[in-house]
């Protein structure tokens, strides 16, 4: 295990943000020279010059705010004291930031704010953590002469609503950081300031508690108070940190870096990280908040084994755990052969943990049958990226969208489910970047406080191709096509058929509103501010992978940037926002079955032989089966055996009534995860899994950042799953021997193109890099196809739509389409183990109001909830985010079971299953379950 | 003939690979293509009997792919 990195606890806050400009002016502190970029403060100079002028109301993630008074300079030349926040350098601009008359200034100042204060340093939570209390003491406060026998605010009421923080308004000073963070930052402006002079005070919403406000608990308001006032209840009840690991979030695909502040061995809370690349010092509720689950009751920590699934669970020790998987993986290979047997990989483990499973299935379990959980949702995204760029890979990183002129979404929903970078998002939104979405649901972006989308095609599920296809038409009718980008970097002839393809009358917006549901002039009006508005980005999710033709759309995306020149450099691009932390990694380490890592399929003999003299083995030339193809061959009694990394299969696949039917016809399923879930119901083998707190590796993001996750506390089992796996690759005959997870790295980096220069050392040195990462991009590549495209000139790739087989019916005539919100993840296993549940504590059927009275529905009822695949009940609540004829609801708990009616349909050339049409039918429900 | 489950989710994916393969020059190739690379060989052989067992359950391109890739 790595020495974990001690970060530096006095990491400067600068007091202003950063400024950009070409042109360097020099200004004198205190006599010392500095140079900055012209429009930095006076502030951010100082501290630069190694000067830290007291503030309250200023830090460097919020604008400049010039309202605590405690800032103030003398500049020469200039009569009065300006506040250094608001005041910008001038060349040549000479400061004093310690005089007698500042002194005595900043200490009237101090004096007015501690007479309205509680004098309860010693006991106050943020006691050695306090830039108030720190700020006195600059100051050099020795007496305060106001009593607190006046009015004062001493006595406001605490508001402990919040499960992760409390609002205790007695020691609020007013300074607004709270309130610009939410509105700067996280964008949700659910803070003001109410009421004026003395009674001015922190508002959520309209003078709501903070649960009942529109807080979204990101958490930024806690980060931005100077004082107590907003704080988090672990650290009052347990006491200021003492030590501090650098480490990597679990949750979506964002992959935010975290400061994990522990006493001892105790968490006590998860700071989000200001030099960290992907989110820059914001966080979502889930990171911030909600990892409580990693020591829930619930954690199960010793192997455990039992002969048939109807048997009670043995406790046991590793060995025995082990040698129980391994006789019968090997019973399995003697009676049905090598194929017999599978693995899958989980995109929440590490890339060091994702890359073993894949080689201990290749080499000790000798078939290629290997697959990932990238299965279910981005699957399309490596077929279609790769077709079209030449890279399974998003283009940009995700600063670049502070570039974007106009911001497409497809099928996404930033807001809650990759929170920081939707935050990112609205804050070029609210500069004035435009802003097309196209969903079925009328998410967040939509509209929201300063947001308001251009155009929303509201489109029919199952017809994005159809609409991707009209756009592209009116692009290329109207002349807006960027042919110098298309002549000089794309293929030409590809480009000719696509042309002709895409000018057919039937690509028209007109010949396809009837089947999308989306008006013409929409879709010409989008296609001119998409192609016209300078820099044009698309970011997309699983709205848009999940579906039959979701191969197919990919690649229409791709041919959309392209076509318009919208690729290779800031502000462009097309970018998959990845739903788990790894999907990137995971994808990238070889979990698939036709390909090893960096994307070299199994039936290239370099690359093939390349990984077989390396790991001394010979290995397949053949794809081996994907998840859905493992689960048919199960349940035709083809495929007996499976080690299953970090998945719960049963709650997250398609049709759960199939994936269940196929476990219970394995002879050994084995189990490595955290907790028992709905798939380990049908394991025989459960070896326990180690939480993002306990692991030592690498994750990469969905802009291919590659971020270290450190260990904060030991492995709870003891044993860490990259070791767990390895000691299973040696009971099958195949020792893989690795000392420590950047042992594994370095395996990585060299069998692997694109990480040949990736090491722990690296990292550790850099903070994070993203891939490619080699001889000729030392330093990473934080955009794609910037001179010229992976695979050389970019692909243009005909896109015919082809309607869905599922389709509204009499029987099933609404299409219900799934999704996630913010206080949730995926199947829940972690969220629905910490207080998030406040906020979803169960799945909701979103109905429209016609449908919903059509069937007798009102708000709240119990539902039944139809497919041809199965039926589930959940409550209704009437929405107008949806238009008639769809419904919505989302996957987190398993007693709804959302999947038991979702269908077999997936994507033409991944599998990937079409989780977002299926046919239904509602029906009231007298209870629930 | 009655098909198994597994059996007729292959013929859906064949059927399904020849309605959406982009180009439609060529299609019989593409897909053999296709099945080469992201299907196994388990899958492949299945198919091929399938065709042969069920006659008129696999697009026309498909068994011309099947064909060309014997």
């Amino acid at each position: 295990m790595n020495k974990p990195i001690e970060v530096d606890i006095a990491a400067l806050d600068l007091g202003t943000p950063a400024v950009s400009s070409d042109t360097q002016i020099t200004v004198h502190i205190d006599g010392k020279p500095v140079v900055v970029p012209a429009g930095t403060s006076i502030m951010r100079a100082a501290s630069l010059a190694g000067t830290q002028i007291p503030k309250l109301c200023a830090t460097d993630s919020l604008e400049a705010f010039g309202s605590c008074r405690m800032c103030l300079v003398e500049v020469e030349g200039r009569r009065g004291t300006p506040a250094s926040c608001t005041t910008p350098c001038e060349d040549g601009m000479s400061v004093k930031t310690q005089t007698s008359r500042l002194d005595k200034l900043r200490k009237g100042v101090m004096e007015l704010y501690i007479s309205d204060h509680p004098l309860d340093c010693l006991t106050c939570s943020a006691n050695g953590d306090c830039e108030l209390q720190d700020t006195a003491g600059a100051v050099g406060l020795r007496t305060v002469r106001y009593t607190q026998a006046g009015a004062n605010h001493l006595d406001a009421v605490k508001d402990a609503s919040n499960p992760y923080f409390s609002f205790d308004a007695s020691k609020c000073i007013v300074c607004s950081r709270c309130v610009r963070a939410c509105s700067e930052v996280q964008g949700t402006f659910a803070l003001t300031i109410a009421g004026r002079g003395f009674d001015s005070k922190v508002s959520p919403s309209e003078e709501n508690a903070f649960l009942d406000s529109e807080c979204v608990s990101c958490g930024a308001c806690v980060q931005a108070c100077p004082t107590a006032t907003l704080q988090e209840t672990r650290v009052i009840d347990l006491g200021v940190p003492t030590r501090k690991v650098k480490t990597t979030c679990a949750y979506c695909g964002v992959g935010c870096s975290f400061v994990a502040e522990l006493r001892g061995d105790e968490l006590v809370r998860m700071v989000p990280d200001k030099q960290g690349g992907a989110n820059e010092g914001h966080s979502c509720v889930k990171g911030r908040f909600a990892w409580g689950y990693a020591t829930h009751a619930d954690r199960v920590t010793q192997p455990m084994i039992r002969e048939s699934i109807d048997s009670e669970w043995q406790v046991v020790e590793w060995s025995e755990a082990i040698a129980f998987a391994s006789d019968r993986f090997k019973t399995i290979q003697q009676q049905y052969g090598v194929d017999a047997l599978g693995g899958i990989t989980s995109s929440r483990c590490t890339n060091e943990e994702v890359y073993v499973v894949q080689k201990m299935v290749r080499a000790a379990l000798g078939t290629n049958n290997v697959d990932t959980c990238a299965r279910v949702c981005h699957s399309p995204t490596g077929y279609g990226l790769k077709q079209t760029f030449g890279t399974s890979a998003g283009t940009q990183d995700f600063a670049s969208v502070q570039h974007a002129d106009v911001i497409m979404v497809i099928g996404a929903n930033p807001t809650d489910a990759h929170p920081v970078f939707g935050s990112r998002m609205k804050r070029r939104l609210r500069q004035g970047a435009k802003l097309i979405v196209i969903d079925p649901r009328s998410i967040d972006l939509v509209r929201s406080p300063h947001v308001a989308a251009s155009e929303h095609l509201q489109l029919q599920p199952g017809t994005n191709v159809a609409v991707l296809n009209a756009l592209a038409h009116v692009i290329a009718t109207e002349g807006w096509i960027d042919e110098d980008f298309v002549q000089e970097r794309c293929d030409r002839a590809s480009f000719a058929a696509w042309r002709r393809f895409i000018e057919l009358p039937e690509n028209s917006p007109e010949y396809l509103a009837e089947v999308s549901g989306v008006a013409a002039e929409v879709i010409r009006s989008a296609a001119a501010v998409y192609a016209q508005a300078g820099n044009g980005a698309i970011y997309y999710g699983l709205g848009v992978t999940e579906h039959s033709q979701g191969s197919t759309m990919v690649m229409a995306m791709a041919n959309l940037a392209m076509a318009t020149g919208n690729i290779g450099r800031d502000g462009v691009g097309v970018n998959p926002l990845r739903g788990q932390n790894n999907v990137q990694g995971a994808c990238d380490m070889g979990s698939f079955p036709h390909e090893f890592s960096g994307y070299r399929h199994v039936s290239d003999d370099a690359a093939r032989e390349q990984f077989a003299a390396l790991w001394g083995v010979g290995l397949r030339e053949d794809p081996g089966l994907r998840i859905p193809n493992m689960l048919d061959a199960a349940v035709s009694g083809q495929f007996r055996g499976i080690y299953i990394q970090g998945e719960d299969i049963a709650q997250s696949d398609p049709n759960s009534h199939h994936v269940e039917e196929a476990l219970k016809a394995m002879d050994c399923v084995v189990v490595q995860d955290l907790f028992l879930n709905e798939t380990s119901k049908y394991a025989h083998v459960f070896l326990p899994g180690t939480s993002f707190l306990e692991k030592d590796g690498t994750c990469t993001n969905a802009e291919r950042r590659i971020n270290r996750v450190r260990p904060v506390v030991p492995p709870a089992s003891g044993m860490a799953e990259w070791q767990v796996t390895c000691a299973l690759s040696a009971a099958m005959g195949y020792p893989m021997e690795y000392a420590s997870a950047s042992e594994i790295m370095d395996e990585i980096a060299e069998l692997t193109p694109t990480f040949k220069g990736v090491s722990f050392a690296l990292l550790d040195e850099r903070g994070s890099v993203q891939w490619p990462c080699n001889e000729q991009a030392p330093e990473g590549t934080p955009i794609m196809h910037a001179q010229r495209f992976v695979r050389g000139e970019g692909q243009f790739v005909t896109t015919p739509y082809v309607p869905t087989d599922e389709r509204s019916t009499r029987k099933f005539p609404l299409l219900l389409t799934t999704g996630r919100i913010l206080s949730q993840y995926n199947v829940g296993a972690q969220t629905r183990r910490t207080d998030n549940t406040v906020w979803h504590a169960e799945d909701i059927l979103e109905i429209h109001e016609a449908d919903a009275e059509l069937r007798g529905v009102a708000d709240g009822d119990w539902v039944e909830v139809s497919s041809r695949a199965g039926s589930t009940r959940m409550r209704a609540h009437i929405s107008d985010d949806i238009p008639a004829g769809v419904v919505y609801t989302t996957f987190h708990h398993p007693v709804s079971g959302t999947n038991v009616i979702t269908t077999d349909n997936s994507d033409w050339a991944t599998n990937c299953p079409e989780y977002k049409v299926t046919a239904v039918e509602i029906r009231p429900s007298a209870a629930g379950m | 003939m009655t098909l198994d489950y597994t059996q007729q989710h292959l013929i859906k994916m064949a059927n399904q690979i020849a309605e959406n393969m982009p180009s439609r020059e060529n299609v019989a190739d593409q897909i053999a293509d296709h099945m080469l690379r992201f299907w196994s060989p388990s899958m492949r052989s299945d198919l091929a009997k399938i065709a042969v067992e069920v006659p008129g359950s696999l697009h026309e391109d498909v068994l011309t792919a099947l064909t060309a890739s014997d």
